[in-house]
């Protein structure tokens, strides 16, 4: 009995922070999200009507749909190019280069976001590096401001989400990977596997679980983004880089619709745990 | 093993080109920060005359000693704390493992999930009544707080795996199970705590969204934070900007180049583990 | 960061239903924000605060001897706001400052909320009415009195005032203004010349011939920001506008005076001439992505022929290219026409519960009635300071792009073209209206009535409730 109470003394503190500044906060989202306030004056209560307006306002439909087009360049791109340069350099994952590489790769992870929005937001630019790359390859006529175009201004934000997030995804992999008993390749190289078939029969299945946290955690770096949009883009041109991140952001603080913004802020927690839940749920390990 | 050369040839080329995208930003960012402060550069151009002076000029103008001191103070108020009450809660659901654990530590994991921006108003409003806005409290207390997921879950897995002699000997008491835990478990736990301790580290001093709304002095906000004020004052100076964004980037890659091999080891083993 | 969902979901689910049922009672409780029965009279509702009860004991109202620190909250980027303060301490060393500094989108959205919780003494503010409407400004009325401003010509003062309606143009006064602002078109005089123009073009006819022949000549006609959050082609729109449209109109609509439109016959004109430009590609084709940074240094780089934009660039022209450039007011469509310009006030407030409220007022007033002030906001700010028509003017070197926008400052006055900004007719028409339909128009992805539909929709919304 006493060792129950002491175990609870001990995660009290946490406990503490956590309710006061996390669940009380997140129980006024909720609160809110059922009144029509600006934020200073009285408020009044109107149900779920902020809710049928995030259905009905094309603006935060589509704030959504860019996180869901997100997804694709922020998780898609880098678990699967990760997946694919980490078992090219499985084998020499124990080389100086590597080695060396490992540092290096990792380091956009380590910088603030904003610091990425702020530096692609350069490379993007219409004298930025990239169209300087492109012209030298002769493609001058595609070259464009990336940022400001209506049609590929939520691409390059994906590009830079993507830059951020390929190495940790590849890393993570490679580690992995180094963990899969080598002998399980001289097997099925015996076997006649060509390495395609090895990635697909031996390594893919063994990292299950490794894909799982890179997935979530990119799922999430999509779903929530807003660093980098806010030095990017601030959601334009148009509405063309609009996510719900920023929007909140924007219908809270600039607009005064505290309502609507904590209606969408309770919209984006539950699209997280929708695509969250289950990709857990798939790539859990078998019970040991 | 001709396949193997092969494989092993094509390894170091796509190393060596994923290296490449990812320092190639940063070169351009270098090259266009000496460049004469007000023009237009393009690119990647060396200039005529390096301006090395942009350096020392945009660490002037974005009065950098004060933004240091600022994070600082930030990581004080936050890094500490987050390791004592997650190291201690934890030690609680990974040791004790008490009746009902199971939905308090739920509700930590379930934390992981959540994006800031749910409860950036109300937190907002918090510290409004609080009377902590524009004070550094009002990015240190929320944060402490959005920290305790990932520190327990990452405490946790440590505890786990940790042999339960300790607490399963009989009848010990509460003043034993504080002693033993400061005296005993958090010197084994040590690795753990200090590859957790350079992750808030990176966080706190990465964390924009809090700063921005919930402090108005660039002065007393995260580095990351006075970045965003940084790019709006000296806007029109493109070589300046870039000069400043490289200064505030520095103490975060120094600190990562310092310690990359425990950083980047516990990082990738302790997302998998738990 | 990373998580596993642990070993028990069933019990645990049922937790988590029972925080979000308790999320939902504690909600049913009460609801956030005053209640509605106490909330409506907080300071600053009520005109008869600390200025009248100074000026009630005679004299006007000062900073008085003592020490006192101001609080202050201005715009970041413009260097008028130090010069001041500064020139200010000089004059009365018993007063010193705390200002915080911040960019203008932050500014704007910042400034309800700092001003209901650690209210200014003086705060740059981009739109009265609905902080006007939520009390969170001093009324100055009491302060025009005991200063005399309400014998300044009146149409430098009306833009602040704020009806009970949130309606501008009438009603008590919210703001004051630290010099009024003039905008037109700049001109690369060097680039001018290549192409024959010797002087400004007097019609629109004349404009839209000169941009032709810049084109032609592979100059970039017009440089014009129009990224992110903020649609500079407001600037060369709203000039077409009043070219099309009595300025008075385009008041009303930005006052917001029951029942005005934005979308006319005539700002329908404006809109699809603007197109045109477009069409003929008189703009950089990154326009979308530039900011009002990127387009000032390419036009100080000399890459543009025009720039629409205002006076408060004025100095810093002088300084960053003397005698390159020059200024002239958008043409009207006959050379007999009116010549209309956005000319505002840079407005600053007191706070409701502000601290210093005598003292915020009395700056307020010597910045536009001090001799060595009104050098200043001539020198440094390049814009014409308010106060009576005969107050005393610093002289300004000819041929100074500052000169030539004082000078215009006389004929719109004279013209009695004076507008307000259109991005200024609600908190965030800018940018949930002209900013993402601008956007789209320049992408061709929007019409000129399209535009002005969508506009006048999202006006209708924010000035609905």
């Amino acid at each position: 009995m006493a060792q129950h109470l002491v175990g609870w003394l001990f995660a009290a503190p946490a406990i503490a922070f956590y309710v006061a500044f996390v669940i009380i906060p997140l129980l006024h989202t909720l609160q809110y999200s059922l009144y029509r306030w600006d934020g200073i004056g009285p408020s009044t209560y109107v149900g779920l009507q902020n809710y049928a307006h995030l259905f009905s306002n094309s603006t935060l439909l589509k704030s959504i749909l860019n996180a869901l087009k997100l997804i694709v360049f922020f998780s898609v791109i880098p678990v699967a190019l990760g997946l694919l340069i980490a078992s090219t350099i499985r084998r020499i994952a124990a080389s100086r280069l590597a080695g060396f590489a490992r540092v290096i790769i990792f380091i956009p992870q380590v910088i603030p976001l904003v610091a990425a929005g702020i530096i692609w937001s350069w490379l993007l630019a219409s004298n930025g590096l990239v169209n300087q790359v492109l012209a030298a390859f002769g493609l001058k006529h595609v070259t464009r401001a990336w940022l400001g175009d209506f049609t590929f201004a939520l691409p390059s934000v994906g590009v830079i989400g993507a830059w951020v997030l390929l190495g940790l995804c590849t890393l993570l992999l490679l580690a992995g990977m180094t963990k899969i008993d080598p002998e399980i390749y001289e097997a099925a190289r015996l076997d006649g596997a060509g390495p395609v078939r090895e990635f697909f029969a031996v390594t893919l299945p063994a990292l299950r679980q490794e894909i799982g946290v890179c997935v979530t955690v990119t799922v999430i770096a999509a779903l929530a983004s807003f660093d980098i949009i806010y030095i990017s883009t601030q959601g334009g041109p148009g509405n063309a880089t609009m996510v719900p991140g920023y929007a909140i952001y924007y219908l809270a603080f600039f607009q005064r619709e505290v309502g609507q913004a904590s209606a969408l802020a309770v919209g984006l927690m539950i699209l997280v745990l929708l695509f969250i839940l289950p990709i857990q749920w798939l790539t859990r390990e078998r019970k040991r | 093993m001709i396949l193997g050369r092969r494989e092993s040839l094509t390894g170091r080329v796509l190393l060596i080109i994923l290296m490449v995208v990812t320092l190639v930003p940063f070169v351009s960012l270098f090259v266009t920060a000496l460049h004469e402060s007000g023009t237009y550069p393009t690119g990647i151009s060396w200039p005529a005359r390096p301006h090395w002076g942009n350096f020392v000029e945009a660490f002037r103008a974005a009065d950098m000693g004060r933004l240091l001191a600022s994070s600082l103070l930030i990581e004080l108020g936050v890094v500490p704390v987050s390791l004592a009450i997650g190291t201690m809660a934890g030690f609680a659901f990974g040791q004790v493992r008490m009746r009902g654990y199971q939905f308090a530590y739920f509700a930590f994991v379930l934390g992981l999930t959540l994006p800031y921006e749910a409860i950036l108003y109300p937190l907002y409003y918090q510290m409004r009544s609080l009377g902590l806005l524009n004070t550094r409290w009002a990015i240190i207390l929320p944060l402490i707080a959005l920290f305790m997921p990932f520190s327990i879950f990452w405490m946790r897995a440590h505890f786990v795996n940790v042999p339960r002699d300790i607490v399963e000997a009989a009848r010990i008491d509460g003043a034993n199970m504080w002693q033993s835990f400061w005296r005993v478990q958090v010197p084994l736990a040590m690795p753990a705590i200090s590859s957790l301790a350079i992750l808030l580290f990176l966080w706190t001093w990465n964390q924009f969204l809090l700063a921005i709304v919930l402090v108005d002095d660039p002065l007393k906000r995260t580095m990351a934070g006075a970045l965003g004020a940084f790019q709006g004052h000296y806007g029109t100076d493109i070589p300046l900007l870039c000069a400043g964004s490289l200064l505030i980037l520095t103490p975060t890659l120094v600190v990562y180049l310092i310690f990359h091999r425990r950083f980047s080891t516990a990082l990738l083993q302790g997302a998998v583990k738990g | 960061m990373s998580f596993r969902v642990s070993r028990h979901p069933g019990k645990q689910w049922r937790a988590a239903t029972l925080l979000a049922a308790g999320g939902l009672l504690l909600a049913a409780c009460s609801g956030p924000g005053p209640s509605s029965s106490s909330s409506s009279t907080p300071a600053g509702a009520n005109p008869s605060t600390s200025a009248a009860a100074s000026s009630a004991g005679g004299g006007t109202p000062s900073c008085g001897t003592g020490p006192i620190t101001l609080d202050a909250y201005f715009e970041t980027g413009f260097p008028i706001y130090k010069a001041l303060t500064d020139e200010f301490s000089k004059q009365f060393p018993n007063v010193k400052w705390n200002i915080r500094y911040d960019q203008f989108a932050a500014l704007t959205s910042n400034a309800p909320r700092v001003l209901a919780s650690d209210p200014p003494d003086l705060i740059r503010i981009p739109q009265e009415s609905e902080l006007a409407k939520d009390h969170l400004l001093l009324n100055l009325d009491p302060y025009a009195k005991a200063f005399g401003w309400d014998k300044w010509p009146t149409s430098q003062l009306q833009s602040m005032r704020v009806a009970d309606d949130g309606s501008r143009g009438t009603g008590p006064l919210y703001a004051m203004g630290l010099n009024y602002s003039m905008t037109g078109i700049f001109y690369n005089k060097e680039l001018a010349a290549k192409i024959g123009m010797t002087s400004p073009p007097q019609t629109l006819d004349e404009l839209d011939a000169v941009l032709a022949k810049a084109k032609a000549a592979g100059i970039t006609p017009i440089v014009q920001f129009n990224g992110g959050a903020t649609g500079g082609f407001a600037f060369p729109l709203q000039n077409l506008m009043a070219d099309y449209t009595p300025p008075s109109e385009i008041n009303d609509w930005i006052w917001q005076k029951k029942g005005a439109t934005i979308d006319t016959p005539g700002n329908v004109k404006a809109a699809q001439h603007l197109q045109e430009w477009i069409k003929e590609g008189y703009f950089d084709p990154d326009a979308n992505a530039m900011d009002y940074a990127t387009m000032m240094s390419r036009f100080i780089a000399g890459k543009a022929l025009f720039m629409f934009n205002g006076d408060w660039e004025s100095g810093n022209l002088d300084k960053q290219m003397p005698g390159k450039v020059g200024f002239f007011l958008m043409p009207p469509l006959q050379a007999d026409g009116v010549h209309a310009a956005m000319s505002t006030p840079l407005t600053i407030g007191i706070g409701a519960k502000a601290k210093h409220p005598d003292c915020a007022a009395f700056f307020l007033n010597w910045v536009n009635t001090n001799k060595q002030a009104r050098t200043v906001d001539v020198q440094v700010g390049g814009s014409h300071p308010m106060g009576p028509a005969d107050a005393y003017m610093p002289p300004i070197p000819s041929g100074t792009v500052t000169a030539q926008t004082l000078a215009a400052g006389n004929v719109v006055a004279h013209d009695n073209g004076a507008m307000d900004f259109i991005a200024n007719a609600t908190g965030s028409i800018y940018a949930k209206g002209w900013t993402p339909n601008l956007q789209e128009l320049f992408a061709g992805r929007q019409t000129p009535e399209g535009m002005l539909k969508a506009v006048q929709a999202e006006y209708e919304t924010e000035v609905g409730h």
